[in-house]
């Protein structure tokens, strides 16, 4: 589909402001541990500061019933909770963001090392870099719409509660080819590692409804896993 | 000599590696893992009893509290720092009597899935706990998993899974595991995996924690 209008952004890592204090919170070192934050912060501030994170997206319309979300020839089975909060939604953003390949070279680097630790870590800020690159695609998607008059919901992913990870095919059937840099295999894995990709609902009568931990059935998400999760 | 078992036990609980490791705080300056395995050793202590009487005590230990939430990855990574400084002065006697641990165990991320963290905190675990471990790393094809169990035929296989689609080469990879020879013993584990996968697909092991693993083997193989 590379007739679609996609807008596509490139941020700097620097911009994405993720402090040392949020990696070691989320990945629960306290007091007590070594000193990482002097690695964490060379790795933001150098090794890892020319990481080609980018993200676009498309705006489609959309059509909602009970579970589902008709998007032009596709019908995506997002669930009925998923459904529940694009309610009123008449278009839909389909976007994808991506920390870019650096991050898992660098992660192949550390592990082939023996720098266990130090690997985890930096698997951890590639989770936070391509949320928070997210945070500033989903604000751009919001910035259009607003002008426009119109509202956004929050984002959601296959994979999220029932949505089935399988329909990241049909997502990225909306999207050019190797749009980002990102590829998806037989398993619906992108790659690079760090990217992710899904919906947000756009419409006059949308509700911005913030993620809690409790309406989520995800155990291994780095945010519930963290110290101060929702 | 039971004093010197415990400390060393401690310092694998704590992830105490050596005596200029500044971490735990508390043990600051004090010997850590690789002292204390060299003490042992030069005491003429087998490499077995360091393993069975310390290093295992100590990564049990902190299985359990991983389990429990008590401690998190990176306390566990540090108690795996500390245990291989201990391995590398092991590993020498190891190769001179192989049949000293308790077994082999295979594990791999499955066919399209690249994830490695739980499969790298398991490996630790198990390798922790008194086994040799084969990792063969991830986006692992069925039929490297068996040439590998060929090689090894005792061996126990641990697969290793986190997307819901990788599930379903989760279950052909053991099919084809078990169709090639049914004795083969298969252990799942992943973030979407539960017991009631585990039965359905006929693999014979799933534990929602690296400790539980460990637990089987115990049961089933050392």
């Amino acid at each position: 589909m590379d007739n679609l209008k996609t807008k596509h952004f490139t941020f700097q890592l620097k911009d994405l402001e993720i402090s040392v204090e949020l990696i070691e919170e989320l990945a629960r070192i306290d007091d007590s541990m070594p000193e990482y934050s002097r690695f964490l912060k060379e790795e933001i501030d150098s090794t890892l500061s020319l990481s080609q994170i980018e993200g676009g997206y498309t705006i489609l319309p959309a059509q909602l019933d009970q579970n589902t979300i008709h998007i032009g020839d596709h019908c995506f089975n997002v669930g009925k909770s998923i459904a529940n909060k694009f309610t009123n939604s008449t278009h839909i953003a389909i976007f994808t963001c991506t920390t870019g390949p650096l991050i898992s070279d660098r992660l192949k680097e550390l592990n082939s090392q023996g720098l266990i630790l130090e690997a985890y870590l930096i698997d951890l800020l590639g989770s936070v870099m391509v949320e928070k690159a997210m945070d500033k695609l989903q604000a751009i998607i919001e910035a259009e719409c607003t002008s426009k008059g119109v509202n956004i919901t929050n984002r959601y992913s296959p994979g999220y509660m029932n949505w089935d990870v399988k329909e990241q095919k049909d997502l990225f059937a909306f999207l050019p080819e190797n749009f980002c840099g990102i590829k998806l295999n037989e398993s619906c894995l992108m790659t690079p590692v760090k990217s992710v990709s899904g919906f947000i609902g756009i419409g006059e009568k949308v509700r911005f409804i913030k993620h809690a931990c409790q309406s989520c059935n995800s155990t291994n998400c780095l945010y519930r896993n963290s110290k101060n999760h929702c | 000599m039971e004093k010197l078992f415990e400390q060393l036990a401690y310092c694998i609980e704590f992830g105490k590696i050596n005596k200029q490791s500044p971490y735990p705080p508390n043990m600051k300056d004090q010997e850590g893992a690789g002292e204390l395995t060299g003490q042992l050793l030069d005491q003429g202590v087998s490499a077995d009893d360091i393993l069975q009487k310390a290093l295992i005590v100590g990564m049990e230990r902190v299985g359990v509290k991983f389990r429990e939430n008590k401690v998190f990855v990176p306390q566990v990574l540090m108690s795996a720092k500390a245990m291989d400084a201990a391995m590398i002065q092991l590993k020498p006697h190891f190769a001179n009597n192989p049949g000293s641990q308790k077994g082999t165990f295979i594990i791999g991320t499955v066919e399209g899935d690249l994830h490695d963290i739980g499969k790298n905190l398991v490996s630790m675990m198990v390798e922790g706990n008194g086994y040799e471990v084969i990792d063969l790393g991830t986006n692992v094809k069925a039929e490297v998993f068996i040439e590998a169990a060929e090689k090894n035929p005792k061996a126990v296989i641990g697969l290793s899974a986190l997307l819901t689609t990788t599930m379903n080469n989760m279950e052909k990879i053991t099919i084809a595991i078990k169709k090639h020879n049914k004795n083969t013993t298969v252990c799942v584990g992943g973030a979407p995996v539960n017991q009631e996968f585990c039965e359905r697909i006929g693999a014979d092991n799933y534990s929602p924690d690296p400790q539980g693993t460990v637990e089987f083997l115990n049961r089933t193989v050392a």
